[in-house]
């Protein structure tokens, strides 16, 4: 049953590890520059999310037995490995796409792996309905990938991971209107490590003399391949509708109207609150409704359930 | 001449094998599951005071009685997950979902028998039971197994009860919550011959 308090715990619990591994690393070599900084996030990244998923108590399987346990086992980690070698500044950048791309395209494999979606005997999902259904999939992930990516690089901040956060914060808690409470509840430890992670990336910066505007570049990756799980998982094996599925992945994708010419040269503060103002407007349209159908359905059994 | 025995020979080991082969198919009796007459049921404790009853309506199997030898007695029976049905469509589509049943994962509990045994009023079948991705060994005991003639067809029914922890097949503990973990499985099967 829902426990919102578990919950808040395991955010916390994974943004206490984060923010105080990120930090103390950073400044243990403050002068080993980008690499270092970004391999910090990586590593910080894992350990909170680590830590907050021992707070949930997460039922984790070796082998994964379904799409949660495959997300949080093979993806995740995955990403957090490409990110630590993107992050080396020897590794060219055509090498760092390649493996992402490369990522973006079987993700939609390993999660739906040994489901009824790749069986082949669903008369409802014969595999080229699946392999089209997955090739758009990773088409999307590796769109929203590649631009958020861009932007980091063109116009960098903090907002751009809040933004992630806050869509990942509204996915999780869909997926769990939408009846899939224990996919949904990801969302916490994931939410917490990542704002953690940015936070004490950016607090640190000064030390270490890097350009405050500076993003390490894995942590709009983690962000969106994060995001894109916890969706992916809701809609294939939960309820969520595609709609909202699709409106939550693209949602962080509205901090590019801040590059428009008449907007672009104001202020930080001002662009960070524009894009999480933008960003945060389809996204309380998709928990409302998502809210408005959940009192119609769900409310009513786990009142009956509780009394 | 040779020629001529080596054929006849052949000709009567294969006629043999044949006859041979033929007795054995016709010592045991195949059935199929009949969905119209039967039933598997479910019921599970709410808050420890009552019981919430469930069925699954898309049920598929089949049964080798051998009466001959019953130990070369065979059981299979499949459920589609998707069909529970607790007369709750909101409680049947949250039943549906990761937090419990993981239809999209695991689409069907399956019973394989391994080995049979005759007891008084029935049959002691011990198989693998695979529910949720988990493969258990149980022992059903199958009371019933008379035969009837209707309309020319012959049918033969069986009842068994399996009790069982939910989890001990991988159910997530921290989504049992008010509905007791464990559950009780009613099968009442009526096998119509294959013709």
């Amino acid at each position: 049953m829902p426990d919102p308090l578990l919950y808040l715990k395991a955010m916390g619990a994974a943004g206490i590890v984060s923010m105080t591994f990120v930090p103390a690393m950073v400044r243990a070599r403050p002068r080993a520059g980008r690499t270092w900084l970004n391999s910090v996030c990586v590593i910080g990244f894992g350990l909170g999310l680590a830590a907050g998923c021992c707070v949930l108590s997460l039922r984790l399987r070796w082998p994964p037995a379904n799409g949660l346990d495959r997300l949080l086992m093979i993806v995740v980690p995955a990403v957090l490995g490409i990110e630590f070698i993107a992050g080396i500044q020897r590794v060219p950048q055509w090498a760092a796409w390649l493996l992402r791309l490369t990522l973006a395209a079987t993700i939609p494999a390993i999660l739906l792996h040994g489901s009824i979606y790749l069986s082949g005997h669903d008369d409802e999902w014969p595999l080229w309905r699946a392999g089209v259904v997955m090739a758009v999939c990773s088409a999307l992930l590796a769109g929203v990938w590649s631009l958020l990516a861009w932007l980091s690089r063109r116009s960098a901040g903090v907002s751009m991971s809040l933004t992630l956060c806050l869509a990942t914060q509204c996915a999780g808690l869909t997926v769990m209107m939408a009846g899939y409470i224990g996919g949904g509840t990801a969302a916490f430890p994931l939410v917490g490590a990542l704002i953690a992670t940015s936070i004490g990336a950016r607090l640190t910066l000064p030390f270490v003399g890097v350009p405050t505007s500076f993003v390490a570049p894995a942590i709009p990756g983690i962000g969106v391949v994060g995001l894109f799980g916890l969706i992916f998982i809701g809609c294939f094996f939960g309820r969520l509708p595609t709609g909202s599925a699709v409106v939550m992945l693209l949602a962080p994708l509205l901090c590019w109207i801040s590059e428009a010419p008449q907007l672009r040269h104001q202020k930080g503060w001002l662009i960070g609150m524009l894009r999480l103002v933008l960003v945060a407007i389809p996204l309380v349209a998709v928990v409302v409704v998502a809210k408005h159908d959940f009192d119609r359905g769900m409310a009513p059994l786990l009142e009956a359930e509780h009394e | 001449m040779r020629q001529f025995i080596s054929v006849w020979l052949m000709t009567l080991l294969v006629g043999t094998v044949a006859i041979g082969s033929g007795e054995s198919a016709t010592a045991a009796d195949d059935y199929d599951y009949d969905l119209v007459h039967s039933s598997v049921s479910f019921k599970a404790r709410h808050l420890g005071i009552s019981w919430i009853h469930g069925r699954f309506n898309d049920v598929a199997g089949k049964f080798s009685l051998d009466r001959e030898d019953p130990s070369k007695s065979t059981f299979e029976l499949t459920i589609k997950v998707d069909s529970v049905d607790t007369a709750n469509k909101a409680r049947d589509e949250h039943l549906r979902q990761p937090d419990y049943f993981d239809t999209k994962q695991y689409p069907t509990i399956e019973f394989k028998s391994t080995s049979t045994k005759v007891i008084k009023g029935g049959f002691e079948v011990t198989g693998d039971f695979t529910m949720h991705g988990t493969t258990k060994k149980v022992t059903l005991v199958l009371m019933g197994g008379k035969e009837h003639d209707f309309k020319k067809v012959k049918r033969v029914a069986f009842s068994t009860e399996l009790s069982l922890k939910r989890s001990d097949f991988g159910f997530d503990k921290n989504a049992i919550g008010p509905i007791g973990d464990e559950a009780l499985i009613i099968i009442d099967c009526e096998g119509v011959r294959n013709s």
